[in-house]
Order: C-alpha cells, then structure tokens, then sequence
C-alpha cells in the first residue's frame, strides 16, 4: 500500500496544485467539518457550507502557517461560514443533531436504568439546545467536538478567557436545568 | 478534580453526549470529488460589469444567493460552471434584480417582465455555412442532437466561436465556447427559470419569451438580438448550448439528452 500523506505533505502538494492531495486531504476532513457545520448551526445546508468551506480553504491555503494544525485552522472557516449562513438566514442558529438510538452501553442489562439514561440524556441534549448562543457554541466546541480551549479560541475566532467564562458560565447553566447529579 | 465535582461529572457526561450525537454527512470520497470539480472550474475574470455588481452587493442578495446555492447543492458533484448570482442594479438595467452567469449566458432577473425586443438582429459576423462544413470551420467539437437528426441549414458567428444550427419545424441550437465571460444575456422576469437536469448535469429552462442579446466581447457592450422562444442552456465541457423552439421543457430535455 501506499503510504498514507500527512497533513503537512498533503498541503505542500494542495500548494503545487496537486488536487488529488487536496482531495485527500478533504476526504480526511470531510466528516469533522460536516460534524462541525451541524453543530454550529448550518442545519440542512451542512453539505454546501463544508463544500464552500472547502474550496475557500484551498483559495486560501497559502495564508495557512505551516507550523500550525490544520485541524481548527479548516474549522474556522468551516464556523464562519455557517456563521454567514445563519447570519444571512437572519434567525437564530440550531444545533442540528440527533440522539442515535443506540443502546446505553454502560447499561446492558438494566433497561430501568438505561431508559432514565437515555431520558437524561434528552433532557441535557434539550437544555444545551436551549443555552444562548455563545455558550451553546463554547459547549459544542469543547463538549461536542472536543476541541481544546485553544482550538475553541481558534474556531470561534474568541479570546481564550472568552471560551473559559462562556463555557463556565454554559456548564453552570446546565447545571440548573438538569441537577448535578448523575441519574 | 474529584469525580464527584459536578462540573467533571457534566463535563463527562456531555462528552459522552457528544459521541451519540449523530451528524450525517456524505462519503467523504464524494465531497472530495466535489470540491475539486469546483476547484477545477476556471472562475471568470471580473470584467466591468461584474465589479459594478460586485460593489453593489449587499446583504439581501447575500443571503438569495446563499438561498439558490442551497437548491444547487444537490448537483454539486457535477457542477460544471460555478454560478455566482451576484446584486445587479447598475446604471441603465436599474429593473434588474439578479444576475445569473450560468455558462457564457448571463440571465437578467428581474421583478417584472422586460419589454419585448421588437427588431431582429444578426450574431456579428454571422454568416451560413453547410452544416457538413462545421467541424472544420471551428475549433471545437461540434454536435448534433440525434433526436433531431441533420440541420437544415447552419451559420457561424463571432469569428467563428459561436455555431447555430436550425431545423425546419423552428429548433435552433447554439453551441459555443462559454463558461469564462458571458457572450448572451437574457432578460427575463417571471416566470422565472427552472431548474432542470440535462444528462446529469445543471441546466435551465427559461419558460417563456424573452430578450435576447449578446455582449460584446470587445467593450461589454449589450446588443439585442430578437425575441426569443422559450429555451433551454446548459454546459457539457467547456461548451455552451442554448437550444430554442423546441416547446415544451420535456422536448427540449429530450433533444438535449440526445447530443452525439
């Protein structure tokens, strides 16, 4: 097999205008940018906003440091134009995702339990829906996508202090709606 | 931190939320082919006109080209022109709402119907040549839709870059070299244009009479050819077809699935 390119070979080739490492660098990406675009909103347009996204970020890739990650360097222009979107929807962004239905894992052989779980689950799903919109994207980030509080910072374009206190503030307001504790 | 912070133990929890989430996206193969069709579609060099539109570009009609980019959205993969509806109210088209470069053909929205072209005018430098002549008078491949068989009679225009060709029960079909600046325009009001698929590929419908003119190629200058029937346009390639008189949107598809 061939070996697989790494990011950093992959750009450098995206840059000679090799569009098949630029392919494969969107294929690698493909699936966290269409995660990302939900997720911030971009609800049923997630496909055009991760494509745009993409041809932007490839107009774009010379202005890209390459000493830095890829990673939420792609992802802010992934929130920015579903900023955009949202934006020129002139409403409120959604997070539009779904709860699988898988089963709980951590409870195989109590249903009693895995259905409060799964009920929870729901509630908390509903409250972090409900969140304003800066601490809903602040929870997204680091929650939903995991992405670190510098990645955070990156991706939403914020200082770092205004990922912590968005998130703190977030997390604390959750806390309201569904208790502390653990069902 | 202690498992029994409240905080960790949201923090957990929403993490754990997180992985149920579900996203669906398309195979990443199939946006990556995407994107680099994109890519590989040359994006027109401004001309006056466009940075005239391009300044005068403002929120609402951002937010109608993010509209009708998201009904595009399905036919991405094979997307072979980058359509940019751009604001168009320069001066002396101040009824045009939108502007639609699709092809080499630049379609003129607007609210109301425009006013009939009342003269008939030739493409410049047109002049009839024998149909079987065609192939070695242009640079490009010339095709002919089988469904109507060989044209009666054919021209050539605009130094040999736009070729016409016509049949007796009133089809014309157009083909040329498009894609970087627009050569036709079309003013068009309601009914708008619908979109339509020609062999897999996007294409429109301009249901009902209309404006035709081309621009000219030297200074940008407009000038109107005649009333045209309702016509179909669509890229294959590089190329440009317009196809005239065919009736109805069905026939028409059907000719234009037929090009060999």
């Amino acid at each position: 097999m061939r070996h697989a390119m790494d990011d950093d070979e992959a750009i450098a080739r995206s840059l000679d205008g090799d569009l098949g490492a630029y392919e494969a660098l969107v294929a690698r990406y493909s699936a966290l940018a269409h995660r990302t675009a939900a997720m911030l909103g971009a609800g049923d347009e997630a496909e055009d906003v991760v494509q745009e996204a993409f041809v932007k970020a490839f107009r774009h890739l010379s202005g890209f440091r390459r000493d830095a990650p890829f990673r939420p360097w792609l992802l802010r222009i992934v929130a920015n134009e579903t900023h955009n979107l949202t934006r020129a929807r002139g409403r409120r962004s959604d997070l539009a995702v779904r709860l699988t239905a898988a089963a709980d894992p951590a409870a195989p052989d109590d249903p009693a339990g895995a259905a409060v779980a799964t009920d929870r689950r729901a509630r908390l799903l509903e409250a972090v829906r409900g969140l304003p919109e800066r601490e809903r994207q602040a929870v997204v980030c680091r929650y939903f996508l995991q992405l670190s509080e510098a990645e955070t910072a990156q991706v939403l374009g914020w200082p770092v202090g205004t990922v912590k206190s968005s998130t703190h503030r977030g997390l604390a307001r959750l806390r309201e709606e569904v208790g502390g504790e653990l069902a | 931190m202690s498992s029994h912070d409240p905080f960790d133990d949201l923090e957990a929890e929403l993490t754990a939320l997180g992985d149920l989430l579900d996203t669906p996206s398309p195979p990443p193969p199939d946006v990556a082919a995407a994107v680099r069709a994109r890519l590989e579609t040359p994006s027109p060099p401004p001309s006056d006109a466009a940075a005239v539109r391009a300044r005068l570009e403002t929120q609402p009609q951002d937010s109608a080209r993010r509209v009708r980019r998201a009904r595009w959205k399905v036919v991405a993969a094979v997307v072979l022109a980058v359509i940019a509806v751009t604001a168009a109210t320069p001066q002396g088209r101040a009824a045009v709402a939108r502007v639609l470069r699709f092809a080499g053909i630049e379609l003129q929205l607007a609210d109301t119907p425009p006013a009939p072209v009342r003269t008939t005018a030739n493409l410049p430098g047109e002049r009839p040549v024998a149909p079987d002549d065609l192939p070695a008078l242009v640079k490009f491949p010339i095709r002919t839709p089988s469904e109507l068989g060989a044209p009666d009679h054919a021209t050539i225009a605009d130094q040999d870059r736009v070729v016409s060709m016509f049949w007796p029960d009133g089809v014309r079909l157009d083909q040329f070299q498009g894609g970087v600046d627009p050569f036709f325009f079309k003013q068009l009001g309601p009914p708008w244009p619908d979109y339509v698929q020609v062999a897999g590929t996007s294409a429109w419908w301009i249901p009902g009479e209309h404006p035709l003119g081309y621009i000219r190629r030297q200074d940008g200058t407009e000038v109107p050819l005649r009333q045209a029937a309702p016509t179909l346009v669509w890229q294959r390639d590089t190329l440009t077809y317009r196809l005239e008189g065919a009736g109805t949107k069905e026939r028409a598809v059907k000719i234009a699935e037929s090009l060999r």
